[in-house]
């Protein structure tokens, strides 16, 4: 058996699996899962969110380990759900390795997203759904509804220039906090709070907060302590940037 | 008419956002009717217990396990991983407005306001992660339990 084939499927499975955004339980289990399906009693993958290390011993009693360094990512829940799939697969057919290594980069490869469109309206509909959900009127959807749009096209933009998390949040929420208060100074919004609060929700870290605190509370404490630092750093950047338009236009229109 | 008004609609806008949501995380097909489900749910649940309970904190707990309670009975249904869909269900629940009082207390410079409005959106912060993982504790201690009855330890 080719092991260092295998350590290369494993690694490159976890590497997808965490790229996509999956949690690190799942992307541990599923390198160890993997392995224990290709022959390895004992496999230790170590994972915390920028890296991952695979280490096992052969049978013939050498060690091989990889580390993969994982940059800054989104979350892909097709892609998770892909690569879980597969992994499942592998576990119970047990192809060749050539095989599962062409099975794994085809799902690289054949990644499905929405066209830009049909993402921008998902930004403007997340905005000004929660904007009516808050209590706001249907001005106030809409003025929502603008504030989300620019967030997404300026968190599209800014990914593209390789802008880091921090920045881009701040950017984003302030942007989307001046658009509100310049509308609802323009008249065509009347509750400017309602309207920032919707057209932040997109920027708002409580899910990796949740997810941090899970990752703390199965034992991942490393995994666990970055993620939370990440949510509050991205929190205080959000609260940053909104704090930035309103002083703003206190200058401007004094409001 | 005030049926509408204070249970309809919300949970209504809970689902567009929550099928918003899924679009941005890249969920496909069938999977978006599955987290609007899930977060219209828990919105109705937060509305619901509300004479209950009589606490956002609590209220907040309840929509929490109700939503956890449901990814893990969609995710047995349709052989997904579960947290796809909980993650994009629980959105809606995210104290987004506490951020911004919080944000804009701390401008103002009104001390009392901001600590008070930061530790109430850090408790409602913690009330979902809490009832989060006590689903999935229970529903991992009941599988390992499974296990080790039929005699492969895991």
């Amino acid at each position: 058996m080719d092991y260092y084939g295998l350590l290369n499927l494993a690694a490159d499975l976890g590497y997808g699996l965490l790229e996509s955004g999956a949690e690190i339980y799942r992307v541990e289990e599923s390198i160890q899962r993997l392995l224990h399906a290709y022959g390895i009693p004992r496999a230790d993958p170590f994972v915390i969110p920028n890296c991952i290390i695979v280490s096992f011993r052969t049978p013939q009693g050498q060690t091989l380990t990889q580390v993969r360094r994982m940059p800054s990512h989104g979350t892909d829940v097709d892609l998770i759900e892909r690569y879980n799939d597969l992994c499942r697969r592998l576990c119970r057919e047990i192809p060749s390795l050539e095989e599962a290594q062409s099975r794994l980069k085809d799902i690289g490869q054949t990644r499905r997203c929405y066209s830009f469109p049909v993402l921008m309206a998902a930004y403007f509909a997340v905005a000004a759904a929660f904007c009516l959900l808050f209590g706001g009127l249907f001005r106030d959807a809409l003025c929502a509804g603008i504030g989300g749009l620019a967030t997404g096209l300026a968190l599209t933009a800014l990914t593209l220039l390789h802008a880091n998390l921090f920045f881009k949040s701040m950017l984003c929420s302030a942007l989307s906090a001046f658009l509100a208060l310049a509308l609802t100074h323009l008249g065509l919004g009347s509750h400017s709070q309602l309207i920032i609060i919707g057209s932040m929700m997109a920027l708002v870290p409580g899910l990796s907060f949740t997810n941090a605190i899970r990752d703390v509370m199965a034992g991942d404490m490393v995994a666990g302590i970055t993620k939370i630092a990440d949510a509050l750093l991205t929190g205080i950047s959000v609260a940053l940037g909104t704090g930035f338009a309103l002083g703003l236009a206190r200058v401007l229109w004094g409001v | 008419m005030e049926l509408i008004q204070t249970y309809l609609l919300p949970v209504l806008f809970a689902f567009a956002s929550s099928a918003a949501f899924a679009v941005i995380y890249n969920v496909r097909g069938q999977g978006i009717l599955v987290c609007a489900t899930g977060g219209a749910l828990g919105w109705l649940v937060y509305l619901l217990s509300a004479p209950l309970l009589q606490s956002d904190i609590a209220q907040m707990f309840a929509a929490a396990v109700a939503i956890s309670v449901y990814a893990e009975v969609m995710a047995r249904i349709r052989k997904f991983p579960v947290t796809g869909y909980q993650m994009v269900a629980i959105l809606p629940l995210v104290p987004g407005g506490g951020i911004y009082y919080t944000m804009e207390h701390a401008i103002n410079g009104e001390i009392d306001a901001f600590l008070a409005s930061f530790l109430h959106t850090l408790g409602l912060a913690g009330a979902i992660a809490v009832g989060v993982l006590l689903v999935s504790s229970s529903v991992r201690m009941y599988q390992s339990f499974h296990l080790s009855r039929r005699g492969n330890r895991p």
